[in-house]
């Protein structure tokens, strides 16, 4: 039993990393929630062996779970809702611009002029148009 | 002393109700008055931090392991103070920027579209994270601080949706998301270590307990999360093209700030709770040598005026690294005035950019500016001349602490990077020649003068005079870097404030 649920935030965080490197917008954000499932099962287990004793404050014998990491789980599953909310809106938004889901092509399709060379510029070319395309360090 | 959590509360509420002001002129003015009341109470916060105390809050009165503590001391003063300032700027730099349409339409630069999506809640929002994370004393509330932070960034950097920002924004999300995966897990890890997420209990816990190889895992995984954030070395690859893509006022306060506050979170944790972890130091000292030459050689490489500078701020994020991690007091304090530094001039910088960016497009190479624009041309003279660090400016004083203090360390590493950093100086240098090369020299023929709102000049140079300011308070600013390392090195009364009566249980577990 206790190798069980580390065996399956291997697994969750394994498949997510997967989905993430995949090159569909969907699978990505999938995979991504599986990361967030992940992260939040190894804080039940990290706070699971700490505190068995009652908590401090309450006036009542025997052992008790430790509350606290379920109440960051819940923070964490609240705050990764509202993100997963946001890339899905964003990912409709780029497929609609886009017609792709493919994560290359909608990269390119989205930014044609910087995509091919996101290192240098399209010249400006109402400026001095005598000297022509020239090469950067040259003038 | 619950005043502490008014950077937080006074954002978070002005935010939820600006988002019910219909006009836009309205919106500006009342963000820009909430934005100077943060501001006062920043300062006035910062001031009282600055003569050693250290300020607590312990949030709804439960004592310091278990509730929830605010926590301000001479850093957290310091960059409250400048978020406080950079932000009224940048506040009213938006709004004015937003009102005047430019007069090409440039597409990527300004637009309405933008404002109307309620950019000015947005920023109230930024600003709450932002002031969260400096003040919180808690790993998991840092976390929040964070979240609440990026998601008031993604929304400002996505605003207006254009295809450049939708294309880098989806890179921004993605990379944070992950980078926040790991930094829920590191904090779960470090609850079922140390059973406490404050970090001055984990500290007490920490030095009573003695070496173990976990909590280097748990340390590794956080640094790992904030030189996400600040842009460091191998994790920054996502910054130098999404920071040029937002609206001019976003690209200045997200560059001048944001990144500031993984560094910040940098410093904090490895000075609070991690002193110890004597390895991971010089590898994050090793990342920010080469962080400093990919800034370098990045801004080198672009043409556009915001690719360029967002380049220059990865050095800046590199230089304020490398002084943190040198790994003595004076190291720590040249690290801590490069800091205010390194914001005002980025931020001035940007500013800057968006003026020119208004007369001229994206790209800098477009000749003749300095004539009919010489105030243009002395503001980023004299900005370039700090971002370099060219004696008198405030820049010079600071890399040479910082490249001082490196050879004061000692260690073949140390050298390394001190080399670097020098190397950067003169690339940095290079990449300002050259901007005042295609910009500001030539013929002026092709150039007409376009009229800019007069208050977008004033607040611009109001950026440039705070670097002005900054290199004739030299002094006075140093001898307060100087403090505030002092007690960031030494920590005793930072601890002592937290844990008020609990650093005896603490200790005796």
């Amino acid at each position: 039993m206790a190798i069980l649920l580390p065996l399956l935030v291997a697994v969750l965080i394994g498949a997510g990393v997967y989905l993430v490197l995949s090159r569909a917008l969907i699978r990505l954000i999938i995979g991504l929630s599986m990361i967030a499932y992940g992260a939040n099962l190894s804080i039940l287990l990290a706070g699971a062996g700490t505190a068995q004793d009652a908590p401090p404050l309450l006036n009542t014998q025997g052992p008790y779970n430790d509350p606290l990491p379920q109440a960051l789980i819940l923070t964490a599953i609240v705050i990764g809702f509202g993100t997963t909310a946001l890339l899905l809106v964003l990912s409709v938004r780029a497929y609609q611009a886009t017609r792709t889901d493919h994560v290359q092509e909608l990269v390119e399709r989205l930014d044609p002029l910087e995509a091919p060379d996101a290192y240098a510029d399209p010249e400006r070319p109402s400026v001095s148009p005598e000297v022509g395309p020239d090469v950067e360090g040259t003038r | 002393m619950n005043f502490l959590a008014l950077p937080v509360l006074i954002p978070l509420v002005s935010g939820a109700l600006l988002l019910l002001l219909r006009r836009p002129m309205v919106r500006t003015v009342s963000s820009g008055v909430v934005a100077a009341v943060t501001f006062f109470v920043n300062a006035s916060i910062a001031v009282r931090t600055w003569s050693g105390e250290v300020l607590t809050a312990q949030m709804a009165d439960w004592p310091a392991p278990y509730g929830i503590t605010l926590v301000a001391d001479g850093l957290t003063g310091m960059m409250l103070f400048l978020s406080g300032l950079t932000g009224f700027l940048t506040v009213l730099f938006a709004g004015i920027s937003l009102q005047q349409p430019s007069r090409r339409g440039q597409g990527p630069l300004l637009n309405r579209a933008r404002e109307a999506f309620g950019s000015q809640a947005l920023f109230q929002f930024l600003f709450m994270g932002v002031n969260m994370s400096f003040l919180t004393g808690d790993v998991f509330n840092l976390f929040v601080a964070f979240e609440v932070m990026l998601v008031a960034s993604y929304g400002l950097l996505l605003i207006g949706g254009e295809l450049p920002q939708l294309r880098e924004g989806f890179k921004y999300v993605i990379v944070n998301l992950v980078a926040s995966a790991i930094f829920v897990v590191a904090a779960g890890f470090a609850y079922g270590l140390f059973g406490s997420l404050n970090m001055a209990d984990i500290a007490v816990r920490l030095s009573a307990s003695g070496a173990d190889p976990r909590v280097a895992v748990v340390a590794a995984m956080l640094a790992l999360v904030f030189a996400t954030k600040a842009a460091l070395f191998p994790f920054g690859f996502w910054l130098p093209n999404a920071y040029p893509v937002p609206q001019a006022a976003t690209s200045a306060f997200f560059a001048a700030l944001l990144t500031k506050v993984g560094a910040y979170a940098l410093i904090r944790c490895f000075t609070l709770m991690f002193p110890a972890e004597a390895e991971l130091k010089m590898t994050i000292l090793a990342f920010a040598g080469l962080t400093l030459l990919i800034g370098g050689f990045g801004a080198v490489s672009r043409r556009r005026w915001r690719h360029m500078l967002a380049f220059a701020n990865v050095a800046s994020i590199g230089y304020v690294v490398m002084g943190a991690f040198i790994g003595t007091v004076t190291g720590m304090s040249a690290a801590l005035y490069y800091l205010v530094h390194s914001v005002l001039v980025v931020f001035a910088l940007f500013l800057l950019a968006a003026i020119a960016e208004r007369i001229a497009g994206e790209s800098y190479r477009a000749e003749g500016h300095l004539d009919v624009y010489p105030w243009l041309g002395a503001g980023f003279f004299l900005a370039s001349l700090a971002l370099a660090g060219i004696p008198p400016t405030s820049g010079f004083i600071g890399k040479f602490a910082l490249i001082s203090s490196l050879f004061e360390a000692g260690g073949s590493l140390r050298f390394m990077v001190a080399g670097s950093a020098v190397l950067t100086s003169f690339l940095l240098l290079y990449a300002c020649v050259k901007v005042w090369r295609d910009f500001f020299w030539g013929e002026a023929d092709a150039v007409h003068r376009i009229s800019l709102p007069r208050s977008m000049s004033m607040i611009t140079g109001l950026g440039v005079g705070l670097l002005i300011v900054l290199t004739l308070a030299s002094g006075p600013v140093y001898r307060l870097a100087e403090g505030v390392a002092g007690q960031l090195t030494e920590n005793r009364s930072y601890l002592e404030s937290v844990l008020v009566g609990a650093l005896l249980v603490g200790e005796g577990d």
